[in-house]
């Protein structure tokens, strides 16, 4: 880790201009980003930002770090073996529910499973907006969409649900609704010693329905620390996470109170342990001498 | 006495056939001689069939061999399974499990009188002298021994060493075995003598291993910091390798949860500045190949070894074919170009496996390596490498002046942008699989897509001027031509020897780049070439098809393409060589005499 030094949330804003639609709720998400990396203070350059295909994995580009917009899905995938090879670094990822729950569904368990230091954001919007409409995985069941003209026949995914039953150390949802809400549940996500997920409500202006606009989201609206929600009690989390769709719970679901130890600070103990002895590397054919 | 024999020995699953060709060659090994062993299963885990070949040589050898001179049957199904990979012929002595109840003359192989057979209670004498059965390839390895001389002292040694962990006991039984096998080839002499010419080499120091176990230290010589894979057959011992020994050069390996995983994690660390590798087989690389192109996008370096077995699909998992070059070279959708290498032998796995690196940090690229099952399996002695004659090329880090301005994707003359990496102050970036401007900036733009396609690949085209990823031997002017690749290069070399001492005129192309194809190169080649052939493993005969996409061959090439699993001898590759000079030989006849 290097020494930490002040930096502000402008200083993680990129030249380039967003492609989103006036009014889309990832606005808010990369200036909670912003405002999140500045409170750590950790620079730019020290940041690998992470993410797959979707309006909302374009966030990489906005943001001043080392950004990889990558391939559908994929976003987790890269993101470890960026962690994996320098543990030093700061790693986010991010992208949207389509691409987190559906084509990129089967990397989730594995990240949470290895507990690999990285903090994954979802921008959930119930809809494929970047191909103009189409039903997404976390899309409630009978809506009707450019796919589904006579209602979908789907059950919804749980995001939330889903990373608590793998055992993910820290699970929390945000809302454009409370922008310094969701910077301080970023932050929270980021200096937690593990796999942080973060469900972030974000509306889709274009092609989302009514209730999920801000005005819709703000009337479901809970905050989890106001009802006396304890984020270590992670069954009272699953609980509450049940409720994903009918109410918008914000903050900290559930965080683990004796986080255990990352998978690179792991790999790190194992490089100390096996370097000592090791044969060069220009003598590493000597492993085939047969006497 | 021979300079030269060719073992082929198949039982079931249990009979521990592969550990007596394993200890064979390792004692051969210790004699000083030089050998090479292929093992061909089934694809059960436990039981069904097995079988091995080694080939001992007190020369170089090239390849595991073409007829078998001996053969060894502990049960006729399980040797028939293997049909062309263990081919018997009138030179051939067979040796095989007299329990069987066949007699010498009705042995099951339809057209084939082989020099000698033999049938041998092998079981009843293992049982006899060890108490068990188990003992039946020591019986085996002392049969060997009697007749062959091969391996008398050193075999023993071999196995006392293994079983001296478990028990005292346990060596005195296999010793008693071994004796039998022993002194029952003493007591039944062959016809002729094969006795093999006792090794000048005795003593020096040589290597044994196979091209899986090759391509990972060749990796961790090259300065490979992460590994990210899947278990597959037959390539999986690369992930067991690095598992084993990446965690001592700071390292990390990561079995991901899926083909895709193991790519996207490895082009991770690329883009975090390591240097970075996956290994797979063909339903793998089908897998990856989203991941390829946007390596090649991101201009990111990226070793992908490819261990090429039967497909399409799951195919034959664990027989080797050359059936992937399609799909090395051309899967990934897009205007791409992806360097694609070809080891072909244990031994040269290490140069090209280094290579692969060299070329993937240099034009900054994903690289595949175009291995194939024989080759990664087969076991082979070789003499040491000197590593300090290989160079190590890193990827272009960007200077202090670059950083000022930095733009990731500059235009530069040769094509080759620095490369930062995060954790470099002023170097960050927007690195992506969408189309970009030189700053990495997302773009829609026509011309910028044009130009960016143009420097992505024109930075290869120096790949296609090298020389020195070609061997060129025979008569260089020869009329006569062959080109071989991977594992089927080793049997041309063989053929081109041959084929020479039988006095015809004939050369022989082995490329270890195989795309892009260097067309000049081959231009040359082929220029004093009137017959030719492409010998290869794959029935849609890729390598031919791709050569014709991109030269215009001549006439009288001609391909020499089957299945995998259907292994080349080189005596039938010499056989169409003859063919083709009288093919030759009739034309030019034809052109002197007048037109009727």
């Amino acid at each position: 880790m290097s020494a930490t030094c002040e930096f502000q949330a402008k200083d993680y804003k990129s030249d380039l201009k967003p492609i989103w639609c006036p009014g889309c709720g990832d606005y808010s998400v990369v200036q909670g980003i912003y405002r999140a990396l500045a409170a750590i203070g950790r620079p730019p350059h020290e940041v690998a930002f992470i993410s797959g295909i979707g309006c909302s994995s374009r966030i990489p580009g906005y943001t001043t770090a080392y950004g990889f917009n990558t391939v559908h899905g994929r976003a987790l995938p890269i993101a470890q073996g960026i962690k994996l090879a320098n543990p030093d670094l700061l790693v986010l990822a991010a992208g949207g529910d389509g691409d987190g729950f559906s084509i990129g569904g089967g990397h989730i368990a594995h990240l949470i499973r290895r507990n690999i230091d990285i903090t994954y954001i979802v921008m959930d919007n119930q809809i494929y907006g970047l191909t103009k409409g189409q039903l997404s995985p976390t899309s409630q069941k009978g809506r009707t969409t450019c796919t589904s003209p006579y209602g979908s026949l789907e059950n919804p995914v749980n995001p939330l649900l889903y990373v608590l039953a793998y055992g993910a150390g820290f699970v929390a949802q945000a809302s454009p609704t409370d922008l310094a809400g969701m910077a301080a549940t970023l932050e929270e996500a980021i200096r937690y010693p593990g796999f942080a997920f973060v469900n972030v409500q974000s509306p889709c202006v274009t092609y989302g329905e009514e209730a999920q606009q801000i005005k819709g989201l703000k009337a479901i609206s809970e905050n989890l620390a106001a009802i006396g929600h304890n984020p270590a009690d992670r069954l009272a989390a699953m609980d509450l996470a049940q409720h994903y769709g009918e109410k918008l719970h914000l903050g900290v679901f559930y965080k683990n109170p004796e986080p255990p130890p990352t998978y690179d600070a792991l790999i790190r103990e194992r490089q100390a342990q096996l370097s000592q002895g090791a044969l060069p590397k220009e003598r590493i054919l000597d492993l085939f001498i047969k006497k | 006495m021979r300079k030269d024999l060719v073992f082929g020995m198949a039982g079931s699953g249990g009979d521990g056939i592969v550990s007596a060709g394993d200890s064979l060659l390792q004692a051969a090994s210790a004699e000083g001689y030089h050998g090479v062993m292929t093992k061909s299963f089934g694809s059960q885990i436990r039981g069904g069939e097995s079988s091995c070949r080694v080939r001992i040589s007190t020369d170089p050898v090239l390849n595991p061999g073409g007829n078998l001179d001996v053969a060894v049957a502990l049960n006729w199904e399980d040797f028939l399974k293997f049909g062309a990979e263990l081919p018997v012929a009138g030179t051939t002595v067979v040796i095989y499990e007299a329990a069987t109840g066949v007699p010498e003359n009705q042995i099951p192989l339809v057209g084939v009188t082989p020099l000698q057979v033999i049938a041998v209670p092998i079981a009843a004498m293992a049982k006899e002298t060890a108490g068990t059965e188990r003992a039946k390839n020591t019986v085996v390895l002392g049969l060997i021994a009697g007749w062959f001389g091969i391996g008398g002292e050193a075999v023993m040694k071999g196995i006392s060493k293994k079983l001296a962990k478990k028990s005292q006991e346990l060596v005195e039984a296999n010793q008693k075995a071994f004796d039998a096998g022993v002194a029952f080839a003493k007591s039944h002499p062959l016809k002729a003598d094969m006795t093999v010419v006792p090794s000048s080499s005795k003593g020096a120091v040589k290597l044994l291993t196979d091209g899986n176990d090759m391509c990972a230290a060749a990796a961790l010589f090259a300065g490979c910091q992460f590994f990210g894979g899947y278990p597959i057959t037959p390539s999986t011992e690369i992930m067991q390798f690095f598992t084993n020994h990446v965690w001592k050069y700071g390292g990390a390996v990561l079995q991901a949860e899926d083909e895709i995983a193991g790519i996207g994690s490895a082009v991770g660390a690329s883009f975090a500045g390591k240097k970075a590798m996956t290994a797979t087989s063909g339903p793998g690389l089908s897998l990856k190949s989203e991941m390829m192109g946007l390596a090649s996008i991101a201009e990111l370096p990226l070793v992908i070894v490819d261990v090429q077995r039967g497909g399409p699909s799951t195919g034959l998992p664990t027989k080797t074919e050359q059936s992937d070059l399609f799909a090395a070279a051309f899967s990934a959708h897009g205007d791409v170009i992806r360097p694609v290498l070809a080891p072909t032998s244990v031994a040269d796995m290490f140069r090209t496996t280094v290579e692969a690196f060299n070329i993937a940090e240099y034009y900054q690229t994903p690289v595949i390596i175009l291995s194939d099952q024989e080759i990664a399996s087969r076991k082979e002695t070789l003499d040491p490498i000197d590593t300090s004659q290989f160079k190590i090329i890193n990827r272009l880090v960007p200077t202090g002046a670059d950083l000022q301005d930095y733009k990731r994707f500059k235009q530069t003359e040769n094509h080759i942008s620095p490369i930062s990496h995060p954790g470099m102050l002023g170097g960050t970036y927007l690195a992506s699989g969408i189309e970009h401007v030189e700053s990495g900036a997302p773009t829609n733009s026509g011309s910028v897509h044009q130009r960016m396609n143009d420097k992505r690949i024109k930075k290869l085209d120096p790949l296609k001027e090298r020389k020195d990823l070609f061997e060129i031997t025979g008569n260089p002017d020869a009329p006569l031509a062959l080109v071989a690749w991977g594992s089927v290069a080793g049997v041309c070399r063989e053929a081109l020897q041959m084929a020479q001492a039988e006095g015809l005129d004939v050369k022989l192309m082995v490329p270890y780049l195989l795309y892009p194809v260097a067309e000049q190169t081959y231009r040359d080649f082929f220029a004093s070439v009137q017959k030719g052939l492409v010998v290869e493993q794959s029935h849609l005969a890729q390598t031919f098809k791709v050569l014709r996409m991109h030269l215009d061959l001549p006439k009288g090439l001609q391909s020499l393409a089957r299945s995998g699993a259907n292994p080349f001898l080189p005596g039938e590759i010499v056989a169409a060589l003859h063919h083709l000079l009288s093919e030759l030989q009739r034309s030019h006849e034809g052109k002197l005499q007048p037109q009727e």
